[in-house]
């Protein structure tokens, strides 16, 4: 039984992958976290067959831990009145025995602890059997999104006996699934050992198929392995080029052209152009040109050429949003902005 | 193909609890009127159909056990009782995982669709209120109504996982029935995309008439005349069934039903999973219902479920398809464990009294007429009570069939007498012969002096001067007891007419009557 973690890289095609895997005789779930790639693998799939055949099942995250794994067993007796996106007050410590550490008082599961339930009431033999019975292929994407417990519940679906197609970009890990104090909170600190825990549970690892960026042109792909440090190729032949700017009127120019999204730390909102956070458009690929605005701290660090050393989850998010472009990369610092900024 | 395998029904009317599984072909509910059949095939339509309005239609005051009622306010009014209404239908693997789980009353993994009403915990203050209130007032109307698969995803009438039709004739001339049959029957012969091309298409015939012909009219008239065309007028309101170019509405009742169950059997292109048909023998004379059991007989492999009481249905569609409903209780028996043979003797065996036997606590079985003739009168004197009064039945076995009964008798909680003859010998015929069928349930009661070979030679001998007296003037050449035994059945008339309170009883007929009515 083919059982594949694929290593990808931005642009690479993810979501064209899990889409050439599809046809209408096997029995296919697919699992991702964004709610954008739901809406992409939706229309990719409508597009593929233009319609969408029932033997594909299309499930977010949540969608497929509550509905699928966790209701059909126990809704009768738990009477779970949906998920709660809070996470428990911390400082509030409920035995891991009593339903409130698990649950609100309205009834609610907390969606960080819904893996850790599923555990502790051992639902996980019932859970593979079910998904065994009625899929013959597993596709996951955007893998390195598990986090906490749900990263133990991924694990645990390595012992299905069927086909993993599971695609992920280390880099892109820029927040998690779930989060529950110390739980794997380790996972994402080093690529190696990261793969050993799917390498461990029998998993083979594919960093070739998807190691070239369909989306970036070469100077992109250049920056992002020069100053990140993270390896990526391209397939793209056509001429682009990255930009530091710090000429004002370049500048306004790029600011006031709404063909080119500029994309802050944090915050976009503040400014009053077109906009966005860096690791938000994960999953993008209809940007041409793009600016990556670089806060004070980054701004540093790139001038010293040491990028690379930024934190993990900001350089994540960095990686994320270089990624976007299609064409040209202008680099940004924020204080030059300052024009754009709202009052 | 869907294929229900099992019903549990928890505070639905009668039943305060039910549990019986279903064949996957034939299934028929047999039972006393008010033993509960139509309510069966009530909730299994409701269950399947998704459908809220059906249930607010009914009623939820209609629907929850009264005894469920009472309990709970003998037991103080505690919230946490009030009782639910839960109906469960148990399916076959479908490889349809929005149907599979645990969440169902057996705990059990399995696919199934479930109706729950329990108190709306939205409105807990306002039930509370209610109960604290005087007297019995029950809070019907904070009942929530929930469709659940087995996986706990809801259903409703509008996506639901089951196709089927409920055919009930005793509501033949319900305008309203009639529609939804026919809808129901368009619907599984046309898919959605066909029917919008043939909405389309009648839409614009409509147009035509009301252009081409209907202008001639219209000329001159300051306001014009149109042919309706909108939700109440359109090709699912105006279409009918016909046969023979006679509407269906306008056949005779009999054939309408007959017409309705036939093309309800009949395979069409979207099967329906389920058909469930409430007294097909209404309307239906002796011979269309035999045609109908033959079309029940051959639709394919199509799951059909039954309510009936005509003895006719339960026997020749096969007594191990039955399902038995006590009115008393609220148990059901399975006959399905009758061996094969007995099953097929009911099959074949002329139209007798076999559901009148299943269904009855206590049963005098004897071998022809002329000891049914005298039997209700031998029991009334002997008791003081009509047969009954006392919960016995007489059945005419016709002929040494007694073991046939038996056979059934031994799955059924049922105490049988057998009346019979000794043929010459006790010894060979009765004790012998019966040996296998030693129970405490049964009595089997023969005249022990061999020379009283049969009914008429018993009663010939224990009544020699009343039979001498009524049979022996005009007898040339047959003796009293020679005629008597050739004109059996006519013989026993006249001496219950003319004799009924002189006959003297045999005496091993009055064993089994003092035994059956203990």
């Amino acid at each position: 039984m083919d059982k594949r973690l694929i290593l990808a890289v931005a642009g690479s095609g993810k979501t064209t992958h899990i889409l050439n895997q599809l046809d209408e005789e096997n029995r296919h779930l697919i699992v991702t976290y964004t709610r954008e790639n739901i809406r992409n693998l939706k229309s990719g799939i409508e597009r593929k067959f233009n319609f969408f055949p029932g033997n594909i099942k299309l499930y977010s995250f949540f969608e497929f831990l509550y509905s699928f794994c966790y209701k059909p067993y126990r809704a009768r007796f738990d009477k779970p009145n949906g998920i709660c996106w809070d996470n428990p007050d911390p400082r509030r410590r409920i035995p891991e025995k009593n339903r409130a550490h698990y649950f609100t008082g309205d009834g609610r599961i907390f969606s960080n602890r819904l893996s850790k339930y599923m555990f502790r009431i051992g639902l996980e033999e019932a859970i593979i059997s079910r998904v065994e019975k009625y899929f013959d292929i597993f596709h996951i994407d955007e893998v390195q999104d598990f986090g906490g417990y749900d990263f133990d519940f991924l694990m645990h679906f390595s012992a299905l006996n069927i086909r993993l197609n599971w695609v992920g970009d280390f880099f892109q890990h820029t927040y998690d699934t779930s989060r529950d104090a110390n739980k794997n909170k380790s996972l994402h600190s080093s690529l190696d050992g990261y793969l050993n825990r799917f390498s461990e549970v029998g998993i083979t690892i594919d960093q070739d198929s998807l190691f070239k960026s369909r989306r970036c042109p070469k100077a992109v792909t250049d920056f992002i392995t020069e100053h990140l440090g993270i390896a990526i190729e391209t397939h793209k032949d056509t001429i682009a080029y990255v930009q530091f700017v710090d000429d004002p009127a370049q500048i306004e120019d790029i600011a006031l052209d709404n063909s080119i999204i500029k994309l802050f730390y944090r915050n976009h909102n503040e400014y009053n152009c077109y906009s966005s956070n860096w690791g938000k458009l994960k999953g993008a690929d209809h940007l041409q040109d793009i600016c990556v605005v670089l806060n004070k701290k980054s701004l540093e660090l790139y001038k010293k050429g040491k990028l690379r050393e930024s934190a993990p989850l900001t350089k994540n998010k960095l990686y994320v949003a270089c990624s976007r472009a299609n064409g040209n990369l202008y680099l940004v610092p924020e204080n030059l902005l300052l024009k754009f900024k709202k009052p | 193909m869907k294929i229900i395998n099992r019903i549990i029904l928890h505070n639905f009317k009668r039943f305060d609890s039910f549990d019986t599984p279903l064949n996957q072909r034939l299934n028929i509910f047999i039972g006393d009127n008010e033993s509960g059949k139509s309510s069966i095939l009530e909730a299994i339509d409701i269950v399947l159909s998704g459908s809220r309005s059906k249930v607010e239609t009914i009623g939820i005051s209609n629907l929850l056990n009264k005894k469920a009622i009472l309990d709970f306010f003998d037991a103080g009014k505690h919230y946490e009782k009030l009782p639910k209404i839960i109906i469960e239908v148990y399916l076959d693997d479908s490889g349809n995982a929005d149907l599979n789980g645990d969440n169902n009353l057996l705990g059990i993994n399995s696919d199934g669709l479930s109706l729950i009403c329990e108190p709306d915990i939205q409105f807990s203050k306002d039930i509370k209120a209610v109960l604290e209130q005087e007297g019995k007032n029950f809070p019907y109307e904070f009942y929530s109504i929930s469709f659940k698969t087995f996986a706990d995803r809801s259903y409703s009438g509008f996506n639901k996982y089951f196709n089927h039709i409920l055919l009930d004739n005793s509501q033949i001339s319900n305008e309203y029935a009639t529609r939804s049959y026919v809808k129901k029957l368009f619907h599984g012969n046309a898919d959605v995309a066909n029917r919008s091309v043939l909405e389309n298409k009648y839409r614009s015939l409509k147009q035509h008439f009301q252009r081409d012909i209907l202008c001639e009219l219209n000329k001159g008239l300051p306001y014009q005349f149109a042919l309706q065309s909108n939700s109440k007028s359109n090709l699912e309101t105006d279409i009918t069934i016909t046969e023979d170019d006679i509407e269906i509405e306008n056949r005779g009742k009999g054939r309408q039903c007959f017409i309705k169950t036939d093309f309800a059997l009949n395979k069409s292109k979207f099967e329906l999973d389920t058909i469930l048909l409430e007294e097909p023998e209404n309307h239906l004379s002796h011979n269309y219902t035999l045609q109908l059991i033959d079309r029940i007989k051959e639709a394919g492999d199509k799951q059909v479920i039954i309510a009936s009481h005509s003895n006719m249905i339960a026997a020749r569609l096969g007594l191990r398809e039955c399902i038995m409903l006590n009115s008393s209780g609220t148990s059901s028996i399975r006959l399905n464990d009758i061996n094969e043979s007995s099953s097929r003797f009911f099959m074949k065996a002329p139209d007798n009294n076999v559901l009148q036997f299943v269904m009855s606590p206590r049963v005098v079985l004897v071998e022809g007429d002329a000891e049914f003739i005298l039997m209700e009168l031998f029991f009334k004197r002997l008791t003081n009570y009509e047969p009954h009064q006392r919960n016995v039945h007489i059945i005419s076995a016709g002929g040494k069939t007694f073991k046939r009964y038996l056979d059934l008798a031994r799955f059924l909680d049922i105490k049988v007498a057998v009346i019979t003859d000794n043929d010459g010998s006790y010894d060979k015929y009765i004790d012998h012969n019966y040996s296998d069928y030693a129970s405490d349930k049964w009595l089997i009661s023969a005249d022990k002096n061999d020379e009283l070979y049969t009914f008429e030679v018993s009663l010939y001998h224990e009544n020699k001067a009343i039979c001498d007296a009524l049979f022996g003037p005009g007898r040339t050449k047959l003796t009293v007891l020679e005629y008597m035994l050739q004109n059996k059945a006519e013989c026993a008339f006249r001496l219950l007419e003319e004799k009924a309170n002189e006959l003297a009883i045999p005496s091993y007929i009055q064993e089994a009557i003092a035994w059956i009515s203990d």
